[in-house]
């Protein structure tokens, strides 16, 4: 094991790389008084952040702006490996890390008030510790609970800060993702929800009826609109009144941008995984091959190519192919009712099989639903489909009140994901185990960083029933540039979108 | 008025306690909302003993009442906003919106009623029946995006949605004023016909009043109590927030802050828009029965 500690410690150490992540103005007057001469981007949101406070953050659209407002220790690469944005690390013992902040890119910008003039300063490992500290000491946090094995912060000097851990863990530096905040603010209790002060490369100076960013290097104005609809939010982009719509989105309403000549539609593949959740303690469904014959009776394919964005694609794993710990394509089940019809009549099971599925009220989810309804009706299964509030839906499932459900894993990062919602131990209210499944030889390939035997095990044992990672798109109009969707959904190009009037 | 200040007492009370209940009722609360699945259990007993979710139902509702008695509404439980400075920024929105809703259904719907109860069985009638019909059978959902194409996207003369310029209330007012114009076009025409074959109405074209006269002095009067009735009803209902108008229309009213709330467990602001709603709807009734006294002397005098 400590050898195991000490090679991880000098791989770390080898990829200690130079920070490229973010430009800081030359001077922080520069930047509070520069104003862009291009003109402001609309961007068009399904869901306004609940939260811009990033140790409170927990629904996509605070943590995908908080990306942007605030600057994190850590951030990911494109096989989703750790790497470092503020600071290089180098693990130290199994139970400390040391973190070095570069000494480009950590200005805090504070934007003006009523009682202060905007003003910037730099980063220091004193703010890194003030943030984590604060965390730990929260209850109402939903971060929290990640850095409970996190013994104590102690600061070496003003660019050098390390972390003790009362148990090894792995992964620990992909949890440092949250944003920095300033230290003095977090003290005196700051209100960063409603106004952040980071030291990423947007600065928010609106929060009523809309979310007014501007960009520090250029001064580029981005404005946020909420626009719930997805049927408004696509005729406001076709009027230009906005500029930039990004997912959620039906593909019929995104092929029909596609169509609009003043519009550039831009898809990409998707890393979110969707799944149809068993609940493993159920009579039929803890039998192996009823989960099979189920595995069996949807045809995926059909539903991507009928009804889902273009560069959606068929779905093994909860992490993707490039995910650094998958390194596998796992063989899909083939669509064969038939087969799913045997299966079910040698588990013993008489025809049909009655099961409740159970979803959000959201218009496309209900649609897949009715889709898999038809579909599984050949191998003999009859889907009977209820939709819930949001609320009460997520409820049931934690209760564990329901045959199937279905549900997208979002942001999933590392691998310790598989032991979360296939452990034993994390049943909830503990852990993400929402199907109860129980399966001792799955325990003990958690305990060690096999993933790959680990993959290959909940695939062949169908804990869930994998289906899809959902593409992604932006559509724009034809003055943006420098704006791509990206696999998790997140808004980084933001930092570098650019308008030209036409 | 001591009855009717009893009976106010009474609905709001009423309100109150069913909705406290009912959102206590249903699955998912607002711990788990704010902290998600990762949170530990010592975390969540801690996050619910300071919202006070830890306590019996019973006294949550007692500690409510006696903070409400002292015009304490509390804070939003996820954005920690004052629930005053919420309802202060949403409720005007819902008003106006609301008024010109009104306007537009009584501006459109009476006089239009009006017409085909006078033009009754010819082809005028026919087609405004056929209209209101149509009318009244749009849903928002559909009639809002159908506005949106040809006001906005077709003819480009008006915003699409949101509350940036002053016109962005026009195809919402219209969304939801077109459904209530059919409602009151067919009670209007229902209304006006039936008093126009009573004797009084002979009687004044019998002394020689000019046809204008006669409807709008004697029958129209005559025939508003119904449709007073239904005006009360629907303010009643636009005041209550019309979520879906709303949503569509990027509208930031009390209805989709109530739904927002209620999708959120946020209680206290789910409490709050539903203590303003039954209030909108008791203070609409209050005025309805005003106008009845105004407008009907036999109430008036108590006959």
């Amino acid at each position: 094991m400590l050898l195991h500690y000490r090679l991880l410690s000098g791989l770390l150490l080898c990829s200690i790389l130079t920070l490229t992540a973010c430009k800081p103005p030359s001077s922080p007057s520069d930047s509070i008084n520069k104003a862009s001469t291009s003109p402001e981007i609309v961007f068009a949101i399904s869901q306004a952040p609940l939260n811009l406070d990033p140790r409170y953050a927990s629904d996509a659209t605070s943590e995908r702006l908080n990306r942007l407002l605030y600057q994190s220790l850590v951030d990911f690469d494109h096989h989703t490996k750790p790497q470092p944005n503020l600071a290089t690390w180098q693990q130290l013992s199994p139970l400390s890390y040391r973190f070095t902040l570069s000494e480009q890119c950590r200005l805090f910008y504070y934007p003006a008030s009523a009682e202060h003039k905007a003003k910037a300063r730099k980063l220091t490992a004193y703010d890194v510790k003030a943030t984590y500290d604060s965390i730990t000491a929260l209850s109402d946090s939903p971060h929290s609970a990640e850095f409970s094995n996190l013994k104590n912060i102690v600061v070496v000097n003003e660019r050098t800060v390390l972390f003790y851990l009362k148990a090894p863990d792995r992964h620990f530096p992909a949890k440092l993702v949250l944003g920095i905040l300033p230290a003095e603010l977090v003290k005196v209790k700051h209100d960063f929800a409603h106004f952040p002060v980071g030291s990423g490369p947007l600065v928010l100076l609106e929060a009523k009826n809309k979310w007014g960013l501007q960009r520090l290097d250029d001064g580029q104005r981005i404005s946020l609109i909420e626009v719930k609809d997805p049927t408004v939010r696509m005729l406001k982009l076709v009027h230009a009144e906005v500029d930039l719509i990004q997912g959620d989105l039906p593909p019929e309403s995104v092929r029909y941008l596609q169509a609009k000549p003043g519009l550039t539609v831009k898809t990409a593949v998707g890393v979110n995984f969707s799944y149809l959740g068993l609940n493993t303690q159920d009579p039929q469904l803890k039998k192996l091959k009823v989960r099979q014959a189920l595995a069996h009776a949807i045809d995926r394919q059909e539903i991507i190519n009928k009804v889902m964005l273009q560069h959606s694609r068929l779905g093994g794993a909860i992490l993707p192919p490039e995910h650094y710990a998958q390194r596998q394509t796992l063989p899909a089940y083939a669509y064969d009712p038939a087969l799913a019809k045997r299966l079910l009549q040698q588990a013993g099971v008489s025809l049909p099989l009655k099961l409740v599925y159970k979803t959000s009220t959201d218009a496309q989810r209900l649609r897949l639903a009715t889709i898999m309804q038809a579909q599984m009706r050949a191998a003999g299964i009859d889907l009977e489909i209820r939709s819930l509030d949001w609320a009460t839906f997520f409820a049931e499932i934690k209760q564990g009140n329901f045959q199937l459900y279905g549900l997208t894993w979002v942001g999933v990062k590392t691998p310790e994901i598989y032991a979360q919602a296939f452990g034993s131990d994390n049943i909830p209210p503990k852990g993400f185990n929402r199907g109860r499944y129980q399966d001792a030889e799955l325990d003990k390939l958690l305990s060690t960083d096999d993933w790959q035997a680990v993959t290959q095990r909940i695939h062949q044992q169908l804990p869930y029933i994998p289906l899809w990672y959902e593409g992604q798109f932006a559509a724009m109009q034809k003055g943006i540039e420098n704006y791509s969707p990206k696999a998790d959904g997140n808004w980084d190009d933001l930092a570098t979108i650019s308008a030209y009037a036409h | 008025m001591i009855k009717r200040l009893i009976s106010f007492c009474t609905v709001v009370f009423g309100v109150l306690s069913l909705t406290f209940l009912l959102i206590h009722l249903v699955p998912g609360d607002p711990v788990e909302v704010m902290l998600g699945e990762s949170a530990s259990l010592a975390d969540r007993a801690v996050l619910r003993a300071e919202l006070g979710l830890n306590q019996s139902v019973a006294s949550q509702f007692g500690l409510y009442l006696s903070r409400l008695a002292h015009g304490d509404f509390g804070l939003s439980i996820h954005s920690k906003t004052p629930i005053v400075e919420l309802i202060n920024t949403r409720y005007p929105a819902t008003l106006k919106l609301a008024l010109l809703a009104l306007l537009i259904g009584v501006g459109v719907g009476v006089p239009l009623g009006i017409y085909a109860a006078l033009k009754a069985g010819h082809w005028q009638d026919l087609v405004v029946t056929i209209v209101s019909v149509r009318l009244s059978a749009m849903p928002a959902f559909w009639l809002g995006p159908m506005l949106m194409l040809i006001f906005a996207v077709w003819l480009g003369c008006l915003p699409v949605s949101g509350m940036d310029s002053p016109s962005s209330i026009i195809l919402p007012a219209l969304t939801l004023g077109f459904g209530l114009s059919a409602i009151l076009t067919r009670m209007t025409r229902t209304s006006l016909l039936e008093v126009l074959n009573d004797d009084f109405i002979r009687t004044a074209r019998a002394k020689g009043l000019t046809e204008r006269q006669v409807i709008l002095r004697h029958a129209l009067r005559a025939a508003l109590l119904p449709i007073i009735t239904i005006v009360g009803l629907q303010m009643g209902s636009l005041l209550a927030g019309t979520v879906i108008t709303e949503t569509i229309f990027s509208w930031d009213g009390i209805g989709r802050l109530l739904v927002e709330s209620i999708e959120k467990r946020d209680y206290p602001v789910t409490q709050a828009c539903v203590l303003l709603v039954a209030l909108s709807y008791v203070v609409v009734n209050v005025l309805t029965d005003l106008l009845y006294r105004l407008v009907d002397p036999r109430i008036r005098l108590g006959h």
